[in-house]
């Protein structure tokens, strides 16, 4: 996220720039500050209820009304995808494509929709919100030349671009992996909130990225990111793990458990 | 009691998977047959993306298919050589399958190959079963004799080199046939997921002329060495075994199948094939109906292979 418009430590050394855009040069900018509970997160495999929880504060001596965002962002994962289309009567499968930069997991919790928290353009710029994630598919564009203008972004899939993104969104918030809290963070007390955030069954595993940012006035005023790692324990992942890193053993050792199974079963039935 | 499949990646409801088990257990055990065919659809409606369904499906018809296989050589109707004939053909198709269904997922096409697969074989041997025992059992009926049991083989049959005696099976043929049948069977095993019984059974008794007391216990002989390849082949090269639920249906899976085995005796054969015929036929128009309705949600999320 090296577009975000503000550092994370902004809010303790604001430069010098900025300062006249605050309104009062008298009150002293607001701090956001946040931490997770565990910054560890062990998922079992047969879990209910795995969950992020981050408490945070706004300290601001003005008391100006604030607003909290916190997205939480999973490893990036390419994005295969299919559209079924009619060939001479028949529904199959298009050619794939493939999309790259899309999060694996990706929450957006705030106190109140995020449209009324800020603008369609601070949004964007901040990746918050499912609509506002920026992922492409490269292998689908190339910069060619054409009628003599160099450095033209072709993409194939034309105008049918937008329903290709668009269905990745929302395939991935059917499955529980994107999604959008407008109640996600809840002021506890006055300046302290608390954001909780469920993890589905597919949560991919690996390094997550809480971005909390602080708004006031449609504008983001303070930010912190918190990192925490998802892992996946117990006996599930561990198959999981033998079949990818060793699969012709964990094959053979399979196919003789279930023939073992199998003749055990006629042994245990057999009636004479 | 949801129980979370590490390699499909999905949670399921474990007593619904192992009833389902017993269900298709108790279908395979009675006619004879694996049951892949009916497991892999029903599983995949259950939410197991269909790569697992079918690659797990191998491990679960071996096993099934071995607990019935001893119960019908202690009868001694196996016929081992031409089961051995069979398997040798189902190894080189296992591993011909395997390659093709790797190819076609990563065509994105894997879908398309086995709803087709499904509606025109199980259609068509659904339709010709069905044809045929309905025939024989409306004969009984009417009190008419069976038609002569034509004990005249395909010309085919005998014209062709390699001859190789079954003692068993009361044949000499050539091994060509048998072969090329145990390869079909075998690829489309790692294909659609399914034991290849349906297929197998009938091309025995109209085709190899082979006599129905031997058919079933051959076929499964066949059935349990090419699964057992195509489960081993499918977890080395595709990743897409997955124990757990192999291990769910298995428990279901032998009970029914015992219990199948001692039902089927109540039947008349004719019987029988007339209720597998419809199910066959009724598995292979679900599986293509979807081919012809215009889905709900165009796009789909490939898993795995996201690279």
């Amino acid at each position: 996220m090296a577009d975000l418009p503000l550092p994370p430590h902004v809010a303790e050394a604001p430069p010098a720039a900025e300062a006249p855009q605050v309104r009062a040069p008298e009150a002293p900018k607001p701090i956001i500050s946040a931490a997770l509970t565990d910054a560890n997160i062990q998922v079992k495999s047969n879990f209910r209820g795995a969950r992020i929880v981050l408490y945070g504060a706004v300290f601001d001596a003005a008391a100006r009304p604030s607003d909290v965002v916190v997205l939480v962002r999973g490893p990036e994962q390419p994005v295969r995808i299919t559209r079924k289309i009619q060939v001479a009567g028949l529904w199959i499968n298009s050619r794939p494509v493939v999309f790259r930069g899309a999060p694996g997991f990706y929450r957006a919790a705030s106190n109140r929709p995020l449209a009324d928290i800020a603008n369609f353009g601070t949004l964007r710029r901040l990746g918050a919100g499912i609509d506002h994630l920026t992922f492409a598919a490269p292998a689908e564009q190339r910069v060619e030349t054409r009628y003599g203008v160099r450095d033209v972004v072709v993409n194939q899939l034309g105008a049918d671009y937008y329903d290709w993104k668009s269905a990745v969104v929302r395939l991935k918030e059917a499955a529980g992996l994107y999604r959008e809290d407008e109640h996600g963070v809840r002021f506890v007390d006055r300046g302290l909130f608390r954001a909780e955030i469920a993890l589905p069954a597919g949560a991919p595993t690996g390094v997550y990225r809480a971005d909390i940012i602080l708004f006031q006035n449609g504008k983001p005023v303070a930010q912190r990111t918190r990192t925490l790692t998802v892992q996946k324990v117990g006996a599930e992942r561990a198959l999981y793990v033998l079949a990818h890193d060793r699969p012709w053993s964990y094959g053979l050792a399979s196919m003789a458990f279930a023939l073992a199974v199998g003749w055990a079963a006629s042994a245990a039935f057999r009636r004479d | 009691m949801d129980i979370y499949l590490p390699i499909a990646e999905v949670a399921v409801n474990a007593p619904l998977i192992v009833a389902l088990g017993a269900l298709v257990g108790f279908i395979s055990g009675m006619f004879g047959i694996g049951g892949g065919f009916l497991m892999t659809p029903l599983l995949v409606f259950f939410g197991v993306p269909a790569p697992v369904a079918v690659g797990s499906m191998a491990n679960h018809v071996a096993a099934s298919s071995m607990s019935s296989v001893i119960a019908y050589s202690r009868r001694r109707a196996v016929d081992l050589r031409m089961g051995a004939v069979l398997a040798t053909g189902g190894v080189i198709g296992a591993y011909a399958g395997v390659e093709i269904f790797r190819l076609l997922r990563l065509l994105g096409q894997a879908d398309l190959v086995v709803s087709v697969s499904y509606l025109v074989f199980l259609s068509v041997i659904g339709g010709l079963m069905l044809t045929e025992s309905l025939g024989a059992i409306l004969r009984r009926r009417r009190g008419e004799p069976q038609p002569p049991h034509r004990d005249r083989r395909p010309v085919w049959l005998y014209g062709l080199p390699l001859k190789m005696r079954f003692p068993r099976s009361r044949l000499y043929i050539s091994v060509i046939p048998p072969l090329l049948l145990g390869a079909f069977v075998g690829m489309l095993s790692a294909i659609m997921g399914v034991g290849g019984g349906f297929i197998l059974v009938p091309a025995m008794v109209y085709l190899l002329r082979m006599p129905a007391g031997m058919v079933v216990g051959t076929s499964l002989l066949q059935i349990i060495i090419t699964t057992a390849l195509t489960g081993v082949l499918q977890a080395g090269r595709n990743q897409t075994v997955d124990i757990v639920l192999a291990t769910l249906l298995l428990v279901g899976g032998v009970m029914g199948a015992q219990l199948g085995a001692r039902a089927s005796a109540r039947f008349r054969a004719e019987e029988l094939r007339a209720i597998l015929a419809l199910i066959v036929l009724l598995v292979g128009l679900r599986m293509g109906l979807g081919l012809f309705f215009r889905p709900e949600e165009p796009f789909i999320l490939m898993s795995g292979m996201g690279g």
